[in-house]
């Protein structure tokens, strides 16, 4: 559905996308992870016909990105990052007037609008000015708005950055149920990880560079094992003698806290309470995250 | 097309609901009527016909369509300054990423902002009963079609003018240093005759010269005055020593809006993003 080959964007001397390259399928939700600046938003501006490339192809439904804009336009839905809505008209104006931009046929508006809005919710708000809808209304509606021609792909930049938690949680409700119903292939850029980890696939960007592309659960089984994070009285002396003492053992001390990477942290801990000598003061065990994954990659936090 | 509509369409929803704007732009053209019509009547009619024996010239009956067409720049120009805020908005994304072509953007916007502007203008004869003037039914209808075009040649030079600029205070400094001038170097405030040369180069380039003289060429019995009347009012427009012709006035003016519109088309395409 999505085909990127040798992607590149470059202004001037910077270099805001180098070299990408990545497929998405027909139906899977992929997933754009980096931190701020990381090239996720001039990707998704390339691939939704907003900006030129400056080398590469880039194919969308079969079409060329710089050379059938329009077909590439009709085949896409898009939910930027920052309100595009008219908030001096009605939901219902907002709605209408997205049919004729999108040349909706005239006797399937009224249904097509009634559906959407039935989606996220928002039926009963159909003749409320937007300027009086919360954060969380406005972004709904504009998912509704994104879905009103039947695009084959919905682009979401950052669609829930802005909004508190909860607000965030139910967005993402209507979204994986309307990618049930739908089967729409859907590309999101993030940099919450709880937010990535619903993606079928993930596109791991850093410096313009995409570094791995994988199933999020591919990418964390990578990294292996389990990750325990301890603190103690001498940290260094403890990374000293977890070096001496535990064999395939991977320690890291890093903002006063180790981290060590073992295989199987249930059959490790119990002996490495008992042995470890320097008193402990923390101890925590969890699965790794899409964060440790970046954190292998870049050797950063995907916050910093 | 049905983009061109629902472009257009947009900016007619929005006039109607916002009446303070509505209000609001009447102010100026009110004032001027009252400073330059009452208040510098008497003094212009003495000052236009001094030395003359003319006694039909009336300042009032020069003025108005003057300030018709100056409620047509107005109007035009601030309502193409919307697609500045468009783009502060973000809505100009949502049309920016829809199929619709750049050109048929730009032709929307600009019917838009003529429209509203071509609504302002026919409100101002509203006043005609006031100001003691009148106009015959025929010569209104005829009007009409004048007035629309002038306003759609306002509204791409506002949309050319909006679209090179990033912000609304930019706009303001633009409405400044060009709509204040060539308002008061058109005719359509005083009449421009004995005008020094670099002045008469200016009103010759000036569009809205053009617009204000089809106007009054429709609204003023220009027959029944004398030939030394219609001189003092500056009827007799030349170009470069040509005299100028009703039909020329109209191709220059359709002319000039298609050139603004195709670049208005080629400054949105830049901007993209």
């Amino acid at each position: 559905m999505i085909d990127v080959q040798h992607l590149k964007k470059t202004y001037k001397s910077f270099a805001a996308v180098k070299d990408s390259n990545f497929h998405v399928k027909e139906g899977e939700i992929f997933g754009f992870l980096g931190p701020n600046g990381a090239g996720k938003s001039t990707t998704i501006n390339i691939l939704s016909t907003v900006l030129q490339p400056t080398s590469g192809t880039v194919t969308i439904n079969g079409y060329d990105v710089t050379k059938e804009q329009n077909r590439v336009r009709e085949s896409i839905g898009i939910i930027f990052q920052q309100n595009t809505l008219d908030e001096k008209l009605t939901a219902r104006e907002n709605l209408k007037l997205h049919c004729k931009f999108y040349r909706v046929p005239r006797s399937k508006r009224k249904a097509r609008i009634d559906e959407v809005l039935e989606i996220v919710d928002l039926s009963d708000n159909i003749d409320t000015m937007v300027e009086k809808f919360s954060g969380g209304m406005q972004r709904r509606l504009e998912i509704a708005r994104g879905l009103l021609h039947y695009p084959k792909v919905l682009f979401l930049d950052e669609p829930s950055v802005g909004l508190d938690p909860q607000t965030r949680a139910h967005i993402w409700e209507y979204i994986l149920k309307l990618k049930e119903k739908e089967n729409i292939t859907m590309f999101l850029t993030t940099h919450y990880l709880d937010e990535a980890e619903i993606s079928d696939r993930v596109a791991i960007m850093d410096h313009g560079e995409i570094i791995a592309i994988d199933t999020p659960k591919k990418l964390k089984d990578q990294l292996g094992g389990d990750i325990i994070e301890l603190t103690t009285t001498d940290n260094e002396a403890a990374v000293e003698e977890i070096k001496a003492s535990f064999d395939r053992v991977d320690v890291e001390l890093k903002d006063e806290v180790i981290y060590c990477k073992v295989d199987n942290s249930d059959a490790f801990i119990s002996t490495f309470v008992k042995r470890l000598e320097t008193p402990l003061t923390g101890l925590d065990i969890r699965k790794p995250t899409l964060n440790d994954v970046f954190l292998s990659f870049t050797g950063r936090e995907i916050r910093d | 097309m049905e983009g061109i509509i629902a472009i257009w369409q947009r900016d007619i929803i929005k006039f109607f609901r916002d009446r303070a704007r509505l209000i609001g732009s009447f102010s100026m053209p009110i004032l001027f009527l009252v400073v330059f019509g009452v208040g510098m009547g008497g003094a212009m009619e003495s000052l236009v016909t001094a030395g003359t024996d003319a006694t039909d010239f009336n300042y009032i009956e020069f003025i108005f369509p003057g300030i018709v067409s100056m409620t047509l720049l107005m109007t035009s120009v601030f309502s193409s300054l919307s697609i500045i805020q468009d783009r502060d908005f973000g809505y100009m994304r949502e049309i920016l990423v829809s199929p619709v072509s750049r050109v048929n953007i730009a032709i929307g916007k600009m019917l838009g902002s003529a429209t509203v502007a071509f609504l302002q203008g026919i409100m101002m004869f509203v006043l005609m009963p006031f100001l003691g003037i009148s106009i015959d039914p025929l010569s209104f209808l005829q009007l009409l079609p004048v007035m629309f075009m002038i306003a759609c040649t306002f509204s791409s030079l506002g949309l050319l003018v909006a679209s090179l600029l990033n912000s609304t205070q930019g706009f303001q400094l633009v409405v400044n240093i060009l709509v204040m001038p060539m308002v008061f170097l058109s005719g359509a405030l005083f009449p421009l005759s004995n005008m020094p040369a670099w002045v008469d180069v200016i009103v010759t380039l000036n569009p809205v010269t053009y617009g204000v003289d089809l106007m009054k060429h429709i609204m003023i019995d220009v027959d029944s005055l004398s030939a030394q009347v219609q001189e003092e009012m500056g009827l007799n427009l030349t170009f470069f020593g040509y005299p100028v012709t009703t039909t020329s006035e109209v191709i220059f003016l359709v002319g000039f809006t298609t050139l603004l519109i195709l670049l208005a088309t080629v400054s949105f395409k830049r901007q993209n993003g």
